[in-house]
């Protein structure tokens, strides 16, 4: 319960965010259709840096609007967990509600493309851009560094070349592997592992981070002793 | 101003001064629809003509009840003293960098009882506070608290983008209150210092200072807690609300509730139990 009340808080803190909604929505499809020409593969790939860095930005919004009110939620009975549990939750709800549409447009104007490999690059892009938004926004509370570092994170993703050991380090990397298999019908499944393999341990290095930051910041004090009345 | 709202305020003001409003809203009301005239053009600012009959009603001279702290217990009888130390903080002291800001600090607070701490700026009254929230850690000491908390920050605490109604919700949530009971006890808070219409106030971040801070004030009020540690909550405050803020503070201590405020105004001393002066 405590946790749907802080994913059902922080829902209603982003969609008061008008700008970054309509952001969300056309920063992805702008990179989309800078490279939809004949290079239509780099434009899918665009698009999936776009949905990431939207998203990570969404997050490390939340993260810092949350940041005065967190205190006194865990004053108030919630645990560290229940609230970056709730942001998360609702940063994902609100990555599939921009993602769809764009897996759609794929989908109709892009049939070559393998429509399940593109649900789950976005799929799996929602899932990183999360807790990378919000790990960033524990490590740099102020809003302008922490969108320098996913801007400078996201253009090296982009610029560096697949095979380079510090773009397999960077948290979308597999983006472009699952990317091969979804636009070459003869790519191997082998793309797909790597990509997947890649997703995962991603997804477990951000989110432990996000729980071990946002635990330490908000953790009960040793010299504090709580006892019922 | 309304009829209806000029009456609305006659009410509150009479009710700080102790004075039962209803006999002599209703005569006003009654007034003014005979006359047809706006209320200020017939009676004056509210709190103006609540003064006066209040002056009329008791007697020039006479404090209203909102001005002075009720009797604690010695003081009159059949009034109950503090009851078990519900906030006990032993040894606290805080350095940063070179600084000491505070040095083996001891606070105790009982149930019903109201403790002022003040000082000069710097001098650490709102660090102690937050060590004894738990928000910050001290070089040495420790603090224990018997029931639950509640914590007033000087500033911030709140969440720009979500209402009033909205903030009520979460905190109740994690005091394991349903969304109604939440909003409820909010909307009943707020009535308390004087903010009608609480359900229809926008987002935090549009609110003035002074009714952000009640927010913030009613919101370490929710659950039902057992401490509270008020960091200068009253900042933005009018006079009026300022006055119902002393009047929620008394209240809580009836209630047995353990109550610590930060201060800096030297005048409010008489306002309270216990005084703590941090820097001598």
């Amino acid at each position: 319960m405590r946790t749907l009340a802080v994913a059902e808080a922080t829902l209603r803190e982003i969609a008061r965010r008008r700008s970054v909604l309509v952001l969300l929505l056309v920063i992805p499809l702008a990179f989309y259709l800078a490279r939809r020409g004949t290079e239509w593969w780099q434009g899918l790939r665009f698009m999936v840096m776009g949905v990431g860095w939207a998203m990570s930005t969404a997050a490390l919004f939340a993260g810092n609007g949350a940041r005065a009110i967190e205190p006194r939620l865990r004053i108030s009975g919630y645990a560290a967990r229940h609230l970056w549990l709730g942001q998360l939750l609702a940063l994902w709800t609100v990555g599939a509600a921009v993602s769809v549409p764009y897996w759609v447009l794929v989908r109709v104007d892009l049939p070559q493309v393998r429509s399940g490999a593109m649900a789950l690059i976005l799929a799996l892009t929602v899932l990183i851009a999360a807790p990378f938004g919000l790990g960033i926004s524990a490590l740099l509370p102020r809003e302008l560094e922490g969108m320098l570092v996913l801007l400078t994170v996201l253009a090296m993703q982009t610029v560096l070349a697949p095979e380079a050991r510090a773009g397999q380090a960077l948290p979308f990397w597999f983006a472009r592997e699952i990317g091969v298999y979804a636009v070459e019908s003869d790519a191997g499944a082998d793309h797909l592992t790597k990509g997947l393999t890649h997703a995962a341990v991603a997804a477990v290095i951000l989110l432990a981070a996000v729980a071990v930051l946002s635990g330490l910041r908000l953790r009960r004090r040793r010299h504090l002793r709580l006892s019922a009345a | 101003m309304t009829a209806e709202e000029w009456l609305g305020r006659l009410t509150t003001e009479l009710h700080r001064r102790g004075v039962a409003p209803d006999a002599v809203v209703a005569e006003a009301a009654h007034h003014l629809r005979e006359s047809g005239q706006a209320p200020e053009r017939v009676f004056g600012p509210p709190a103006a003509y609540a003064a006066a009959v209040a002056e009329s009603l008791l007697g020039p001279g006479v404090e209203p009840p909102g001005w002075v702290r009720p009797a604690a217990a010695g003081e009159e009888p059949g009034v109950e003293p503090p009851g078990a130390v519900r906030l006990e903080a032993r040894g606290i002291t805080k350095r940063y960098a070179h600084r000491t800001v505070l040095d083996g600090v001891d606070l105790t607070v009982r149930a019903g009882e109201v403790v002022a701490v003040v000082g000069a700026n710097g001098c650490g009254k709102s660090t102690l506070l937050r060590i004894c929230a738990g928000l910050t850690s001290p070089d040495a000491g420790e603090v224990h608290v018997r029931g639950r908390l509640g914590y007033c920050p000087q500033e911030g605490g709140t969440v720009e983008r979500l209402t009033p109604d909205e903030h009520f919700v979460l905190i109740g949530a994690g005091r394991g209150t349903d969304r109604a009971t939440a909003r409820r006890q909010g909307r009943t808070a707020a009535a308390v210092l004087d903010w009608p219409g609480v359900d229809r106030s926008p987002v935090a971040g549009k609110l003035s200072g002074g009714t952000r801070q009640k927010l913030n004030l009613i919101m370490s009020g929710l659950g039902d807690p057992d401490v509270l540690l008020l960091d200068e909550p009253y900042q933005g405050f009018d006079k009026g609300s300022y006055l119902d803020f002393w009047q929620q503070v008394w209240r809580w201590r009836t209630e047995r509730k353990a109550v610590v405020v930060v201060t800096h105004l030297l005048s409010e001393l008489n306002r309270v139990d216990n005084v703590l002066e941090l820097g001598r």
